[in-house]
């Protein structure tokens, strides 16, 4: 059994590209939210949501031609390349086949699906384009990260939506883990679309303008986008080249409400929390900081917070959303959590809450880390992630002991 | 050797529901192929200059199946008005009415299947053990036409607004498995791999870690991919003019659990999951050849077995000349076993294609019951290749119990 380390980060993020715009943008409470501009959100009675108007994907780049991968592929490319550039590893030192990819998303190519639907709507069936067909397939966002950094490994898309990057990244922990890999970029990424503005908007999930997430007042969720990929390698590994190492992956833990499709449910998240923890050997006191899944509807927050205090009891650690900033990425949520949650271990601070003016009394003992960041040492930290189809993942990160 | 047993399946195929409907079908077709074989005392030779000619074994590949008339599935033009589907199905008759008005088609093919390979495996599900069983299923984008259709509706309504909140979970490609859990109460781990051809086999990888890593104790492992017109147009548009096979649809679910588990494993145990191997030739062409060649070496050497023995290869292809996947076996193998394309029987199933060459193996017992070696192989347009080898035991039965 291998231990399994954080050597490199990759944020493709409305409040920051790139590990040290990231971690600026986590510090200082940043809001990526923007009206919506990758489609006419003319009709819609909200048009705001965390797109990433900065995304230049030929920028970030270097062997996949963008134009024949779709969106999410390309913001997931672009995330393993720069985590690749922030882990100063030279791939050619990692045998063939020992480096994979394993990228979690709810809605895949959501863009390509809506260019294709909107050509039937124009043409009829027919009047698809085979091209954009051909990149219709949720398993190109693994092909895009394999392809664009040339590894012979495992290249593997899992679609178990809001949960996704965690699934990843256990995935990834336990190929790590076994031995069948010394390498694994992994994480999630999903693109702002039509169908997902207008599914949350009519479940009366969607907030206009801010998320404020934990905040009684808090009235739903913003969508967002980007490619949030992590670079796990062994210890061993790691040390030998002379890495530096952000943190570890102590384990993880998914299970499944098999309840509701879209009804978040307390016993099983906290369930999960405990099967977390427990494949992680740790207690829940050895927690200091929860990234939440904290989307900002009443249901997600209320049950997430009662489901940490019936793990907790009576000493729970810090709580906060991310999502506050940039809106739910979907996919990529929960890697976005992960990255933030290792920036807290390694640079010694808790990510804000932003936009939060008024305690619940509901969620009495639940600390929102409110809109500033907080300067603090950070040894374990608990990474949420809830999905619909009752699919929890809870990743468990810590420093290196 | 993985240690994890098959102990029933099923599939909802154009064969029918259930096991016996594909063992029925299996024996007619493949029976008259043997026959057929025995009679010329050749093996057939296939395809162009570059392709290996067919080796002898079991089972015998038999001539494509013609397909049957589906117009009655869509309400839109279709590219051709044959393909293979299973026209009649209706979920009503197998899971009632209760929880079934909202399933899609996909959902209601992979739910229906796991229900039958619970039963056929004999696993009762109650609270004692239901957060120690879990489901994984692979997809290509989840439910093409649920997610188009979705997006469609944003286009034409009056508002873009106007979707229909209670069919959003269908737009997310977890939703078969999610309605997996909550029709049978699967609390364990719950996952969607959505890597198109190498969907099944990526599934079959993802459950049999499951249960190694001891997160459950046994797992659904199955496909699926329903017929609709976007499918049937995606085939049409992009496949070669006028040699595309037929789309299909199946939907095929195996009970996965550890051989010396007992309580799980029952008195029946099919065939025993020996090795996956994964990889990925960036670019596809040669280096996915090698991929290919390479997963399927790895895959002999981890199930510790003679090459010599393994009598069957079961591809994915679907062109009547491709040899992308049988070549670059032949060459691992060092030999030519008989080839077996179900997409022949089928048509063209994507995600589910791998799952159906798993049950074609399982269901076609040969004249003399021994044990007997398969290896299943699939290779997507970008490069990703995986390769199982899977034991067969005799004597397993034909018969849902």
């Amino acid at each position: 059994m291998h231990r399994v380390v954080v050597t490199g980060l990759g944020p493709v993020s409305s409040i920051g590209i790139g590990v040290s715009a990231f971690t600026d943008g986590l510090r200082e409470g940043r809001s990526g939210i923007s009206p919506i501009s990758s489609f006419d959100a003319s009709g819609f009675p909200h048009r705001n949501a965390g797109e990433v108007p900065g995304f230049r994907p030929e920028t970030l780049l270097r062997r996949i031609e963008a134009a024949r991968w779709g969106r999410s592929g390309q913001f997931a490319a672009a995330a393993a390349r720069l985590a690749l550039a922030d882990s100063g590893l030279d791939p050619a030192t990692v045998a063939a086949g020992r480096a994979g990819v394993v990228v979690g998303t709810t809605s895949g190519e959501s863009v390509v699906v809506e260019a294709v639907t909107a050509q039937q709507v124009e043409a009829g069936f027919g009047g698809m384009d085979p091209d954009l067909l051909g990149q219709v397939p949720a398993g190109r966002l693994a092909h895009a990260v394999s392809t664009e950094l040339d590894l012979a490994g495992e290249s593997l898309t899992l679609a178990t939506a809001c949960s996704a990057s965690n699934y990843a990244i256990g995935y990834a922990y336990d190929m790590l883990v076994t031995g069948e890999a010394e390498v694994m970029f992994a994480g999630g990424a999903d693109s702002v679309c039509r169908w997902a503005h207008a599914g949350f908007f009519r479940l009366g999930a969607l907030t206009a303008d801010a998320c404020s997430p934990f905040d009684r007042n808090r009235s739903g969720i913003l969508t967002g986008e980007g490619g949030a990929i992590l670079m796990l390698e062994t210890l061993d590994h790691a040390r030998a080249r002379g890495a530096r190492i952000y943190a570890e992956v102590l384990g993880y833990g998914v299970n499944c409400d098999a309840s509701h499709p879209v009804a978040p449910d307390r016993a099983s998240i906290a369930n999960c929390m405990r099967a977390a923890h427990r494949n992680a050997s740790i207690k829940p006191e050895d927690v200091d900081y929860i990234c939440a899944h904290g989307t900002g509807t009443p249901a997600n927050d209320s049950v997430e917070a009662q489901a940490i205090f019936d793990v907790f009891g009576d000493r729970v650690p810090p709580v906060s959303s991310i999502k506050s900033m940039m809106g739910h990425t979907m996919g990529a949520a929960s890697g976005f959590g992960a990255i933030a949650g290792t920036l807290a271990i390694a640079h010694g601070f808790l990510p804000p809450t932003i936009n939060w003016s008024t305690p619940d009394p509901a969620l009495a003992g639940l600390d929102p880390v409110p809109n500033t960041a907080r300067e603090t040492g950070v040894r374990v930290v608990q990474n949420n992630g809830f999905a619909f189809g009752g699919n929890n993942a809870i990743v468990l990160i810590g420093a290196v002991e | 050797m993985s240690g994890v047993v098959i102990t029933g399946w099923s599939t909802t195929s154009p064969a029918g529901v259930g096991r016996a409907a594909l063992v029925d079908r299996l024996a007619t077709v493949v029976g008259a192929a043997a026959a057929g074989t025995a009679a010329t005392g050749d093996s057939p030779l296939v395809g162009a200059a570059t392709a290996v000619p067919d080796g002898a074994g079991w089972p015998v590949e038999p001539p494509p199946a013609d397909p049957v008339e589906v117009t009655a599935l869509s309400d839109e033009p279709l590219p051709t008005p044959t393909g293979h589907a299973l026209v009649d199905f209706d979920v009503r008759a197998h899971l009632g009415r209760k929880g079934t008005s909202f399933y899609d088609r996909a959902t209601a093919l992979a739910v229906v299947a796991c229900g039958d390979a619970l039963r056929d495996a004999a696993v009762e599900v109650d609270d004692t053990n239901r957060s120690r069983l879990g489901v994984v299923l692979g997809t290509s984008l989840g439910s093409f036409r649920s997610t188009s259709d979705y997006t469609r509706e944003t286009l034409v309504q009056d508002k873009p607004y106007l979707v229909n909140p209670v069919l959003f979970p269908n737009t997310v490609m977890n939703c078969a498995a999610g309605q997996a859990a909550i029709r049978y109460g699967l609390r364990g781990v719950n996952a969607t791999v959505a890597t198109g051809p190498l969907a099944f086999l990526d599934a079959l990888r993802y459950g049999t870690n499951a249960i190694a890593r001891g997160y459950v104790d046994a797992m659904l492992v199955g496909a699926v991919e329903e017929f609709s017109p976007h499918r049937a147009w995606t085939t049409w548009l992009t496949g070669q003019p006028g040699r595309s096979i037929p789309t299909g649809e199946a939907a095929a679910v195996f009970l996965l659990t550890r051989a010396d588990r007992p309580d799980w494993a029952g008195p029946r145990r099919e065939a025993e999951v020996l090795a996956l191997t994964t990889g990925y030739g960036p670019g596809g062409g040669p280096a996915a050849d090698q991929a290919l060649t390479g997963c399927v070496t790895r895959a002999v050497r981890r199930a510790g077995v003679d090459p010599a023995d393994i009598s069957c290869v079961l591809t994915g292809e679907t062109d009547p000349d491709d040899t992308d996947e049988y070549a670059p076996a032949c060459a691992a193998l060092g030999h030519v076993p008989a080839r077996m394309r179900v997409s022949r029987l089928f048509g063209r199933c994507d995600a589910a294609t791998g799952g159906l060459a798993l049950a074609t193996f399982l269901a076609s017992e040969p004249p003399e019951p021994t044990p007997r070696l398969a290896l299943l192989t699939g290779r997507s347009p970008d490069g990703g290749t995986a390769a199982a080898i899977v034991r067969g035991w005799p004597g397993a039965g034909a018969s849902d119990r």
